[in-house]
């Protein structure tokens, strides 16, 4: 062995001068500056990928949450940490409002509104937008140097961490949250929850207080950015439990359990919308437990290290299980007093993916909270997936603690992401480091993996082992010919050689490319659109925006009272908060269901109906999003049924989906539609005035593909204020009440009546005159 | 001396930048004042020109000192309504245009006296029995009202303009005629005066073309008013800006001024009657009739600029085109939605500039600099757009001092201060010029500001940087070597 260390360097410190830096202690520190100048060029490529958008779009926040979070980090700014802790927004959930400040996850916006003022500090007057649009980017920065530091943890060898560091920085599955614009929670949480892992398998592998607490510290930021935090509440005491299960208890694990659960949870209760949630809801019991068993197991361990009698072992293990068994069935006792909350619906949606269409159809109605298709994981994730399995199984080859780790995290968030689209992000983490452990091995083995020395070779033969195929081969071929033919010393075959080498590395190379190539193209198409600006080619070539939400946002915001209530559907509260600046009936906050059946009661309703329900939330102004002229398949006739469906889940009596289909059970909009379709609000407000656009007759919804009905649909209650550009946004101004106490429809019939009576009474005149 | 200090000289500001002072702009007078009558106009003639959205009147009077003193004050009365939306105020010897020295100043003497004065003060005095011809033109903002108020999307609008038919003085005036011109020849209404009030016994208006002419009249009291209207079709946005910000900032270093304007429209013509119908809007779009809205504004900027942007509160608008070449520069932008009578529009615009096409060197002194740039740009259209106020700001280098300014733009205050941006210690200084009630004629006229900048305030930022840096790596260093390990430190093989 030592022929074979010191032959190499020997002959490069000779040949080369390079072998100074290469060797040694200025040796390692060149490989350490090499990293650090390599991380800092993937946090580079991180932050590149991501900016997508700003080059194409402009810089401007994306989607829906985003806008909100941007509106809530304005207050922040403008008003203070104070106000915003105490924030009662009245413009919001009109007439109930929102405690917004108890029910949000601040650390976003105190993330943003922090550099914002260490920015103002230094003068740089950097627009807090331009802070909110480029924070998620910056984050997946730190996201891939987090993910170097909890690889390394993981693997020894020196390219695990940085090819890690790598997918990180650009898989799509992270990517699709963390664009330029996408300000939502996620963007700063990835970075956290893969940190506070790292910090966590730190703790467990030293066991001390001082990683347990900077856990314990990153863990609590977490839980003021994310709600995903519960994936790290149940994730860590899933793995001190399994390891505990695996006989692996230690005083390193118990430290760092013990320090991360006291510190983190009193940590997690500063937050107001988490509270006494630690302690009350059963989400957050499972760390309670595993922390009640750490004590136990402590003290068991040192009740067995003073007292080696083998029946008192069995004693203690005994009492160890029935107090465990006690207190969970205390749990579940509590559970079922009601004293610890049950568990949420969104976690029994989790278990069971028919759950929220049936209980909870405003959950299933989000797109995110879909069932994940299996393509997906190609698309999101490329080669990533298929070196994923091989890199948990590199872990069970050597399953020390922080290995459990990695396979308890893959085998959750495995499942998980198959159950909602969403969280394909908490998955990307664990498939990016394991992936990255194979692959690291693979490359270590051809790579780093010299040839044998013929001394070696020889020894190894002494020995008795067999020294590899081209070891052997080598020999024969040696014993057969001279020493003077000189390529026989080196052969073209064998994993030693350079073919193989070159080989290995080639397709490694190659499949690496290929996935750069598949990450910049699924960014470039699928996630980069804010889809508040859309965009078009015209015919020669150039790109053409499609602006039509800021055209009707921003009228909204100029030219209507400020105090004017907006009612929409949901999926616009939040724009229409952050954008027109106008007070709304419902957003994307969600947490009052049967305001939003209101609403869509309201819109699927007649207008006889929907008319006193407007007026009693004092409405203004409607909108409603049409997609029927440009071919825009996410409007709001598309998204009619949940509307029907949320409010039918409150008025089973008086909104029925069953009437919006026809009686073949087809869902349509042309003059096939059923009565209570086309009579409903948001049919009559889509295609009022439409087919006067076309030709008679000839009217066309390029989105629904059909030929709608000649006659338009009249409207008595509400009246057209604006429409933008391409149709998309309509927005309707609800009329006052009548100033002669009549309904609109007799009021509008009446004015209509009054032209039919002038002509009428030609005609009577013309038959007077006929009778005399 | 605190007065002397204050007043501003109307025609021509010079004022020197002192920090953080601000330059009030009116004179308080008692409010029983009436203006002497040392004075008498022999004629005048007022023309009040209707073509664009603000009527510019101008009268051309042959003042005669009926005093035995010789007198440089001559006073124009405006009613107490009107004076707040009078703008533009200058007056000028008619037979010599290249006379300076005539300052116009508001007077104010007390808020419930219905009528407020502006202040000519001749460039010198004038004798007794001397005669002087004068010509004061003024804008009116806001003037036009629209009548109806409430009009179809593709209806003609008509505007009413009520004026008084003898010209507003405050000295008797000997004979005098009033002149419109109009933008067309569909006037509805105007009003008829009797013809034993015209000196030549003619019915007013008399009208050839487009042009209506009230008078001659004989000899009239001072503050005579005669009430009269007249309503014409005026199919065109009348544009108003509620305010216009404009900061025009210096960087030696960069080589490079960078303009932004803020500007925050209205449309003052008749509001709809029913609501925005996109429909009819699109099946116009295809003939292009003329309308009361707002669809486009175009910005004609210096030749050279460059990185033109169009925003609003809510991100980049993608309607707009930057045309750009050697000899000029347009700035085309379309709001995001045609402005229709009292629909708002905020946005801002900006672009950047070679610092070299402003700002030259002083020659003889080494470190003064002079730069000139428009007082305002904003959008030049073909009917006209009046600015209700309009405050520019000039940020200069860091370090930049003696800044003296000039602009022949009526101002109403000036301030001098520090503003702190992109990681200044000091700040730079910034001088902001307010001007009320100016119309887009103005936007040729130049400001001139002249101050020093010498080499070591050049040399000030990179260094300071330079030191931060400094010390957070010293700082770091020593962070670094703290031990703060408990315990033994053990030695690592």
């Amino acid at each position: 062995m030592a022929a074979s260390t010191t032959a190499p360097t020997a002959s490069t410190a000779s040949s080369s001068p390079m072998a100074f830096f290469l060797q040694g202690e200025t040796g390692r520190n060149t490989r350490g500056l090499l990293r650090l100048i390599i991380l800092c060029t993937i946090a580079a490529a991180a932050v590149a990928s991501r900016l997508f958008s700003v080059i194409r779009f402009e810089s401007i926040i994306h989607e829906f949450d985003p806008w909100f979070n941007f509106r809530a980090t304005k207050y922040l700014v403008n008003h203070g940490f104070y106000a915003f802790w105490d924030w009662f927004d009245d413009r919001t959930w009109h007439p109930l409002g929102r405690v917004t400040g108890g029910t949000l996850y601040p650390g976003l916006m105190v993330t943003s509104g922090s550099i914002y003022h260490l920015l103002r500090f230094l003068t740089l007057p950097v627009d807090i937008r331009n802070i909110c649009v480029l924070l998620a980017p910056a984050c997946s920065g730190l996201t891939a140097f987090a993910s170097y530091l909890f690889t390394s943890e993981m693997s020894d060898s020196p390219s695990a961490g940085l090819l890690a560091a790598i997918f990180m920085g650009i898989a799509p599955g992270y990517i699709s949250r963390s664009v330029a614009g996408s300000y939502d929670n996620e963007a700063i949480a990835i970075f956290l929850l893969v940190f506070t892992f790292y910090l966590w398998i730190k703790a467990v592998k030293v066991g001390s207080i001082m990683w347990g607490a900077l856990t314990a510290l990153f863990y609590g930021y977490m839980v003021s950015a994310w709600g995903g935090y519960v994936f790290i509440t149940n994730l860590l005491p899933l793995h001190a439990f399994v390891l505990i299960c695996m006989g692996r208890f230690s005083p390193r694990l118990y430290v760092s359990y013990t320090t991360w659960y006291a510190l983190g949870t009193l940590a997690s209760m500063q937050i107001p919308f988490v509270g006494f949630l630690p302690i009350r809801s059963s989400d957050h019991m499972a760390a309670l437990g595993v922390f009640g068993l750490t004590q136990l197991v402590g003290a068991a361990e040192y009740l067995r290290s003073q007292l080696p009698s083998k029946q008192f072992q069995t004693v203690i293990r005994s009492a160890v299980l029935l107090i465990f068994v006690v207190a969970f069935g205390g749990l579940v006792l509590l559970t079922v007093s009601g004293v610890v909350a049950p568990w949420s619906g969104r976690f029994y949606s989790l278990w069971d993916t028919g759950y929220a269409k049936i209980h909870i159809p405003i959950i299933a109605s989000v797109s995110e909270h879909q069932p994940t298709a299996w393509p997906a994981f190609f698309f999101d994730l490329n080669m990533l997936i298929w070196l994923f399995p091989a890199g948990v199984y590199m872990c069970f080859r050597k399953l020390k603690d922080e290995q459990v780790f990695i396979v308890i995290y893959a085998v959750l968030a495995s499942y998980f992401a198959g159950v909602m689209v969403r969280l394909m992000l908490t998955l990307t983490p664990v498939v990016c480091v394991a992936a990255a452990m194979a692959l690291s091995q693979i490359l270590d083995t051809f790579l780093v993996a010299s040839a044998p020395t013929e001394n070696d070779a020889d020894t190894k033969q002494a020995n008795g082992t067999p020294a590899g195929a081209n070891g052997s081969i080598a020999d024969k071929l040696s014993s057969a010919l001279p020493d003077t033919l000189r390529s026989t010393k080196s052969p073209l075959v064998g994993i030693y050689s350079y073919l193989s080498k070159s080989l290995i590395t080639g397709a490694i190379t190659s499949y690496l490319l290929l996935f750069v190539l598949h990450c910049t193209w699924v960014t470039s198409n699928a996630y980069s659109s804010p889809s508040v600006v859309l965009a078009s080619r015209l015919p020669d070539g150039s790109q053409h925006i499609i602006d039509d939400y800021r055209e009707a946002y921003y009228w909204l915001r100029q030219n209507t009272e400020p105090t004017a209530k907006v009612m929409s559907w949901w999926d616009y509260g939040y724009q229409i908060g952050g954008m027109a600046d106008r007070p709304t009936l419902v957003d994307n906050n969600t947490w009052n269901n049967t305001h939003i059946a209101t609403v869509g009661k309201a819109m699927s309703s007649r207008e006889e109906v929907s008319y006193p329900i407007m007026k009693q939330h004092e409405v203004d102004y409607v909108l409603v999003v049409f997609g029927g002229l440009l071919g825009y398949s996410g409007d709001d006739i598309n998204k009619f049924l949940w509307m029907v469906r949320i409010a039918e889940g409150i008025w089973p009596d008086e909104v029925k989906e069953r009437d919006f289909f026809t009686q073949r059970g087809e869902y349509r909009v042309d003059d096939q539609a059923t009565p209570t379709m086309r009579n409903s609000l948001m049919y009559k407000m889509s295609y009022y005035n439409y087919n006067s656009l076309f030709p008679a007759g000839q009217a066309m919804d390029r989105v629904r593909g059909s030929k709608l009905p000649a006659d338009g649909p009249q409207l008595s209650t509400v009246e057209e204020a604006f429409t933008s550009e391409n149709w998309i946004i309509r927005i309707y101004k609800v009329k006052d009440f009548d100033n002669l106490g009549r309904n609109h429809q007799d009021a509008t019939a009446f004015e209509k009546g009054n032209k039919r009576k002038k002509t009428s009474a030609k005609r009577r005149g013309a038959r007077v005159l006929r009778v005399d | 001396m605190r007065l002397l200090q204050w007043a501003w000289l109307g025609l021509i500001s010079f004022a020197a930048a002192d920090t953080n002072v601000t330059h009030e702009s009116r004179n308080i007078l008692p409010s029983t004042f009436k203006p002497p009558q040392h004075f008498r106009n022999v004629n005048l003639v007022r023309n009040i020109n209707l073509e664009k959205s603000y009527p510019r009147e101008t009268i051309n009077v042959v003042v005669e000192n009926i005093d035995d003193q010789p007198q440089s004050e001559y006073y124009l009365p405006f009613e107490q309504g009107t004076l707040g939306r009078i703008g533009g105020l200058e007056a000028k010897d008619k037979k010599e245009p290249g006379r300076t020295g005539f300052t116009a100043e508001v007077v104010e003497i007390d808020p419930y006296s219905p009528t407020e004065y502006y202040k000519i003060t001749l460039p010198a005095v004038l004798p007794p029995k001397e005669q002087i011809t004068l010509q004061i033109t003024y804008y009116v903002l806001s003037a036009l009202s629209p009548l109806p108020a409430q009009i179809g999307q593709m209806d003609k609008q008509y505007v009413l303009h009520t004026f008084s038919a003898y010209a507003p003085s405050s000295y008797t005036t000997l004979k005098q005629k009033t002149k419109l011109k109009l933008p067309t020849a569909d006037v509805p209404d105007v009003t008829t005066l009797p013809a034993d009030l015209n000196a030549e016994g003619k019915e007013d208006p008399q009208k050839q073309g487009t042009t209506f002419t009230y008078g001659p009249y004989g000899e009239r009291e001072a503050g005579a008013i005669q009430e009269a209207s007249v309503r014409y079709e005026f199919t065109k946005p009348l544009t108003h800006g509620k305010l216009l910000e404009r900061d025009i900032e210096i960087s030696h270093w960069g080589g490079n001024i960078a303009t932004e304007e803020r500007h925050w429209l209205t449309n003052r013509a008749a509001v709809l009657k029913n609501h925005f119908s996109r429909v009819a809007y699109q099946q116009s779009a295809y003939y292009n009739p003329p309308t009361h809205a707002l669809k486009e504004m175009r910005f004609p900027l210096t030749a050279g600029s460059v990185d033109a942007y169009f925003i609003d509160d809510i991100g980049n608008v993608s309607t707009s085109r930057f045309r750009t070449n050697t000899r000029e520069s347009n700035l085309e932008i379309k709001p995001r939605y045609p402005l229709f009578g009292n629909w708002n529009y905020g946005f801002k615009v900006g672009w950047n500039i070679d610092v070299k096409d402003y700002v030259r060197h002083l020659k003889g002194q080494s470190n003064s600099y002079i730069l000139k740039v428009p007082f305002f740009e904003g959008p030049k259209q073909v009917e006209g757009i009046e600015y209700e106020r309009i405050v520019t700001s000039v940020i200069l280098p860091e370090g930049a001092k003696n800044v003296r300014f000039e602009t022949s733009v009526p101002l109403v205050s000036n301030t001098t201060g520090l503003h702190r941006t992109f990681m200044d210690t000091l700040g730079r200084t910034i001088i902001t010029l307010t001007a009320v009630n100016v119309v887009d004629e103005f936007r040729d006229r130049d400001l001139i500001v002249t101050y020093e900048y010498p080499s070591s305030a050049r040399f000030m930022k990179p260094l300071t940087i330079f030191g931060g840096m400094l010390v957070v790596f010293a700082f770091s260093w020593v962070i670094g070597n703290l031990d703060v390990s408990i315990g033994k430190k053990q030695k690592t093989a």
